[in-house]
This record gives C-alpha cells, structure tokens and sequence, in this order.
C-alpha cells in the first residue's frame, strides 16, 4: 500500500511543477557552480581534487536542503488541506503512509543524484576520480538525507504544520552544516573534535576529502565515516518511531 | 447490531466533548444524529470511525471494536467533516487512489460506475480543484461508496448544495438504505433529517439527551404533534438544560 | 664602474631583460653575490605552488649590515611588471647581517597564477649601499592548466537545465492533453 502513496506523492510533486522546479533550480546551482569551477580566473587554480570537493559538498547540500523542504511540507500537509481523515479512513497503515511519504522525497534526491552526474563527469575529466566520486556521493549523500528525511517526518508527526516542521528541520540542518564547513585546523578543540566525529554532514564532507583529496577511494579506506551516518539514521528512525506512538495516541485528527 | 456506543467518554483536557454517551444502531437502519454546535457530534463520529480513541467506554462496529482499524475501515464508508481533496487531481484519479487503497477488484468500472451515481462523469477528466462546492460533495459522497460499505457516516454531507443536489443525495441515500446500507447522519438541516431517519438522537454538551422516532422523541420532550425542529429547540435550550 | 653596472641592473628589472649572461656579471660587481638555484625548476602550471630557492653571499672582507632582499617579476609577453599580490605573501624578506664571506639561504614560496613567460630577479639593498645588488635573471614558464577541459563544461551546464525544462514542459502538456 506504500506504492499507492509514493506514486501519489510522485504524481503530486510532478503535475504540480513542485518538484520539478526543485530539479530545475538544482541543476542551475550545479551548472553555474561547475561553470564557475572550471572557467573562473581564480577557482581553476583550485587543485582538481579541492574542485571535486567542493562540487561534492555542494551536490549533497542542495540535496539536503531540497529534501528537507519536500519532507517538511509532505506530511503535514495532508492535515493542513484536511485530506489526512479520508486517507487513514481506508484500510492505510500509518506504517504504510510514513513509507510511501518517504520514498518521495528520497526519489527526489535520487534525481537531484542523477542530475549531478554529468557534472561529475565533467569536473572529473582526466582525473580517474569520476566513479569513486559519484558512488562515495550515492551512498553518502543517501544514508545522509535518509536521516534527515526520518527527522523532518518526526518533527512533522509532533507539530503538524509545515511551517513550524520547515523552520525546525531547517534550524538542525543549518547546525550541522555550520561547524561542517569549518576548516579542519579550526576544529583542534576536543568539542569541536567530537562534534565533527557525531555530525552527519561532517563525516559526508571528510569522506569526500579522504576520497577525491587524499585518493583513498576505496569503500575499506572511508569505513570509518559510515557508522555515524548509520546511527543517525537509526537514532531518526527511533525517534520517528516514539512520534509516531505519540501521534496514534493522539489520534489521526488532533483536536485543536 | 451495527453500531453499539457503552459509556463512551472523551475529553479535551478540561473540555469533556463526550459524556457518557449509549446508544445502539440496528442494522439497516438510517440514523440521525443532532446536536448544536460544539455539542459532540463530530467528535463522537470520529471515535465512532476510529480517528480518534476514547477515553473510556466501547465502541463497536458490526461487533468489531473500533480499536481494529483494519476490520471497521472495509465495513465503513464516511464523509468526513473535513472535506479536504487532492485538487491536483482529476475526479476519476481520486477515486481510483481510493479504490487501489481498498484494493478493491474492478476498480475502473466502479469508479465509473460511482461517478454515474453522484453525477459528475462529464466532469471526471477535470481537476478536482476546478470543481464546484457541490461537486466536491458529490465526489466526497461517491469515494465513502467505494468500498461498498455496511454502514455509512455522513457529517452535514448536503451542506452547500442547492436544492436539486440535495434533493439528488436524499435520493441516493434512501435507495442505498432501501439496499441494506446502514446510515448514520448527522445534519443541522432538521427537515431533511425529518423526511430520512427512523430514529434520532440528540446530544447536548456531550450528553445524550434524547433518542427514538420522532413520536417517541416528541413524548421525550413533552411536545406532541411538535416538529422536529420545536423538539430540538426545546431539548438544546440552554434554559431547560 | 660598479655603480654603473649596479645602474643598469636596476633599468633592466623595470624593462625586459634580454640579456642573462650579462647580466650574470653584473650581479657579481658590489659585495653581495645573489645566486638563484632553483632556476632549472621553477617552470610548472598555473595553480602550482612553488619555492623560488636563493643563496646571498657577503664577497667582501667586512660584514654587510641590514639586507633587505626582494623579488621582482616581470611578463615577458607584456613586457610589463607583475603584481606580486596574488604571487606571494612575502614579497620582501629581511636578512640583517651577513658576516664576511658568508652565504645565507633564500626562500620564497610563489603561486604561479597567470600562464605566460617570466623573468625573475632578486634585488638587495643594504646599509651603506648607494645602489642594490641583483641576482641574474632566471626565466621561467607557467602552463596552462590542463587538467581541466573547460570546453565540456557549457554543453553540460546549458544543456542539463534546458533537458529539465523540456522534460517539464513535456509532463505539463502531457497532463493537460488528457484533461479536458
């Protein structure tokens, strides 16, 4: 029953333009973003290696932040437009429902993945960097937004409305990204140390530099980058768990 | 018995919505169910559907606790209060999801065949959101018939229309009656619940004040040859409460 | 005569210097002898960092006082100067003293920016010195980068979103085909 949901959910985003101007301003941000890597004065004297970095954060960036505004608004809306009574009316497993939704905003980030190749390839060129870039940036970027996607879900399931669910996603997103960004001579402190080993984005953002910086572009080389983006997405998965115990408690329609 | 409702109590933290509420619906039968605003009429369909959980008491849907959501959604059909669709949508796109969620076999013909009944094939190809408030009900109406269900929860569902189109819905719901289906309506429209249901009850405050045929209701409230709407007033006043 | 030698090493790092060799000899008319030794490595790419190695030797009997040496840079193909903002943070470096025929490393690390021909020269002044001393003139290459292939680049960055707008416009009127 979770097909019927995503296709819906797919159809949706797609007659809509909703996801497709996602795609669309995602694939002027790499364009103008490889543009600028490649042609600019300055930016071409970036090694090959900091370039491909740079375009791999921001290939998981824009992800993240697509995803993150889809997820928000997927769930709450059905209470917001008053479809969420009809719909857990039938026989849809609140299980069910949660699975469909987030196979949408996952499907969006496999395109906005599929987009970014070509790029990849291009700004690899000459380097034998393409593959391993384009598989660390899958599996990365995808354990990655799968956690955040659980995230956005639980915060969803608790407020019901898009937009407190958007500005909280969009404030725990923004500080991940912050101290990911820092440079790695900034983060000497034993805080910042743990911060960086715990954050998500941090190990996404380390994995790419060990990968297309350090060329250690094995899955062995980075294995230690993997299990902080398995917890999170599990820690998510739990948390999205105890939401959803409290939204059937609450019952399908909260009264307001 | 299709609906049984034993000391069911819900409430809102201080706000008690439902109290102590009993009542039963045979099978076949066309239900009203009255209140003025606020008195609990929604929140009591919403347990009833299983939207919500009571605080206390059983429900029972054709013997099926209401807590066995899988069992009750196949025997109900409802029109919610919330009459929210998906406007993107064509008509006959609605109520195909509808019918892939109840997996029900044949689906194109029964969507066909719905939107025949509630009149809208000429409009099926068109975006739900280009439709009219009317129109929308009828569609609300046809997809709480997708499954074929038992028994049916109508919230105000003539709300809105124009007299030909609720003349049209009366019609319907009395030859889905006459086929078995067990109705459960509730309407501030006191004539239409008049001219449909066998038997009525009223609630106020959350309390079931008054339930039976209109005769028995009419010797409840010590109003005989009264109409509906006189033994509703007089039931519901906040002075004689 | 060193003062004149001295002269024209100073008019030849403001024009283009054409003659190494000679100016070789010249370098070596005051008390301090300034030698570039990474002349034979200093050619790379754009982008490239590289480290311009030098020796400064006191040839005279007595110490040398405050030496401030300098790089100087100029474009063989424009025949003109070059900033060494973006070049090098460190575009002067102060020695102190030198003591009698003694010999002290240099070391600049420069970023090769701009490809082109180069000439590089490395002038000292000093206490009591009325004219600077140069080293001889080392001329380097920058290439272009080339591990990049910029030329891919625009049919990729114009054509994925003109793909996506197509593939849009075609879902639209695909959808709308089939409403009425």
């Amino acid at each position: 029953m979770y097909k019927l949901i995503w296709l819906k959910e797919l159809k949706g985003e797609l007659y809509t333009w909703k996801s497709t101007a996602w795609l669309l301003a995602a694939s002027l941000l790499f364009s103008f973003t490889s543009y600028l890597l490649l042609t600019n004065k300055e930016l071409t004297l970036l090694d090959q290696t900091e370039l491909l970095w740079l375009l791999g954060k921001v290939i998981v960036g824009v992800g993240l932040l697509v995803v993150t505004i889809d997820a928000s608004s997927i769930i709450s809306s059905e209470f917001e437009q008053e479809t969420a009574e009809s719909l857990f009316l039938t026989p849809l497993a609140l299980k069910d429902f949660l699975l469909g939704k987030l196979l949408a905003p996952l499907t969006l980030w496999i395109l906005i993945y599929l987009i970014s190749v070509p790029y990849i390839i291009v700004a690899s060129a000459g380097s034998r960097l393409a593959l391993p870039f384009m598989g660390h940036v899958f599996l990365l970027g995808t354990l990655c937004v799968l956690g955040f996607i659980l995230m956005t879900f639980a915060i969803a399931l608790l407020y019901r409305s898009s937009k407190n669910t958007l500005t909280t996603a969009f404030v725990i997103l923004l500080a991940a990204a912050v101290p990911a960004l820092f440079a790695a001579t900034l983060k000497s402190g034993s805080v910042l140390t743990t911060v960086s080993k715990i954050n998500p984005l941090d190990n996404v953002f380390s994995a790419l530099d060990n990968v297309l910086v350090d060329y250690q572009i094995s899955l062995g080389q980075n294995w230690q980058f993997y299990p902080p983006l398995i917890i999170f997405g599990l820690v998510m998965l739990g948390l999205l768990s105890a939401a959803a115990r409290r939204f059937r408690q609450q019952g399908i329609i909260r009264n307001e | 018995m299709m609906i049984s409702v034993k000391n069911v109590s819900k409430a809102y933290e201080a706000n008690v919505a439902v109290d102590c509420l009993n009542f039963e619906v045979p099978t076949g039968e066309f239900f009203g169910f009255l209140g003025p605003n606020g008195a609990g009429k929604t929140t009591t369909i919403r347990m009833l559907t299983g939207m919500i959980a009571p605080d206390s008491g059983e429900i029972a849907i054709d013997g099926w606790s209401h807590s066995d959501k899988s069992k009750i959604a196949r025997l109900l059909g409802v029109m919610p209060e919330s009459r929210g669709f998906y406007n993107w949508m064509t008509g006959e796109e609605y109520l195909s999801f509808f019918a892939k969620l109840y997996d029900i076999p044949e689906k194109y013909a029964k969507v066909s065949q719905l939107l025949s009944l509630v009149g809208l094939t000429e409009r099926k190809h068109n975006r739900v959101a280009t439709y009219s408030r009317g129109m929308k009900q009828r569609l609300g109406l046809a997809r709480a018939l997708i499954n074929d269900p038992q028994v049916l929860f109508l919230d105000e569902p003539t709300l809105g229309l124009d007299p030909q189109g609720q003349e049209d819905i009366q019609h319907l719901l009395k030859r889905l009656n006459a086929a078995g289906v067990t109705i459960f309506f509730s309407s501030h429209l006191l004539n239409e619940v008049a001219s449909l249901c066998t038997r009525i009850a009223i609630i106020n405050r959350g309390r079931l004040v008054a339930q039976g045929t209109i005769g028995e209701l009419q010797i409840q409230a010590k109003l005989p040859a009264s109409s509906l709407k006189d033994i509703f007033l007089a039931l519901t006043n906040p002075a004689n409460v | 005569m060193k003062y004149f030698f001295g002269l024209v090493s100073i008019i030849l790092c403001y024009e283009l210097w054409g003659a190494p060799a000679v100016l070789a000899q010249t370098a070596a008319a005051g008390p301090l002898l300034i030698n570039i030794s990474s002349s034979k490595t200093l050619s790379g790419t754009a982008g490239d960092y590289v480290t311009v190695l030098a020796g400064i030797t006191n040839s005279s009997a007595g110490p040398v006082s405050n030496i401030t040496t300098y790089l100087s840079l100029a474009d063989e193909s424009t025949k003109l100067p070059v900033d060494l903002e973006d070049w090098s943070a460190e575009k002067g470096l102060f020695i102190g003293n030198i003591d009698a025929r003694q010999t002290l490393p240099l070391n600049w690390k420069i970023h090769f920016v701009t490809p082109g021909d180069y000439a590089l020269i490395v002038v000292a002044e000093a206490a009591g010195q009325e004219l600077p001393q140069t080293s001889a003139i080392t001329h380097f290459h920058v290439n272009s980068k080339r591990n990049l292939n910029p030329g891919q680049v625009l049919p990729v960055a114009l054509g994925m979103p003109i793909v996506i707008l197509f593939a849009m416009t075609l879902l639209t009127y695909r959808r709308n085909s089939k409403l009425v």
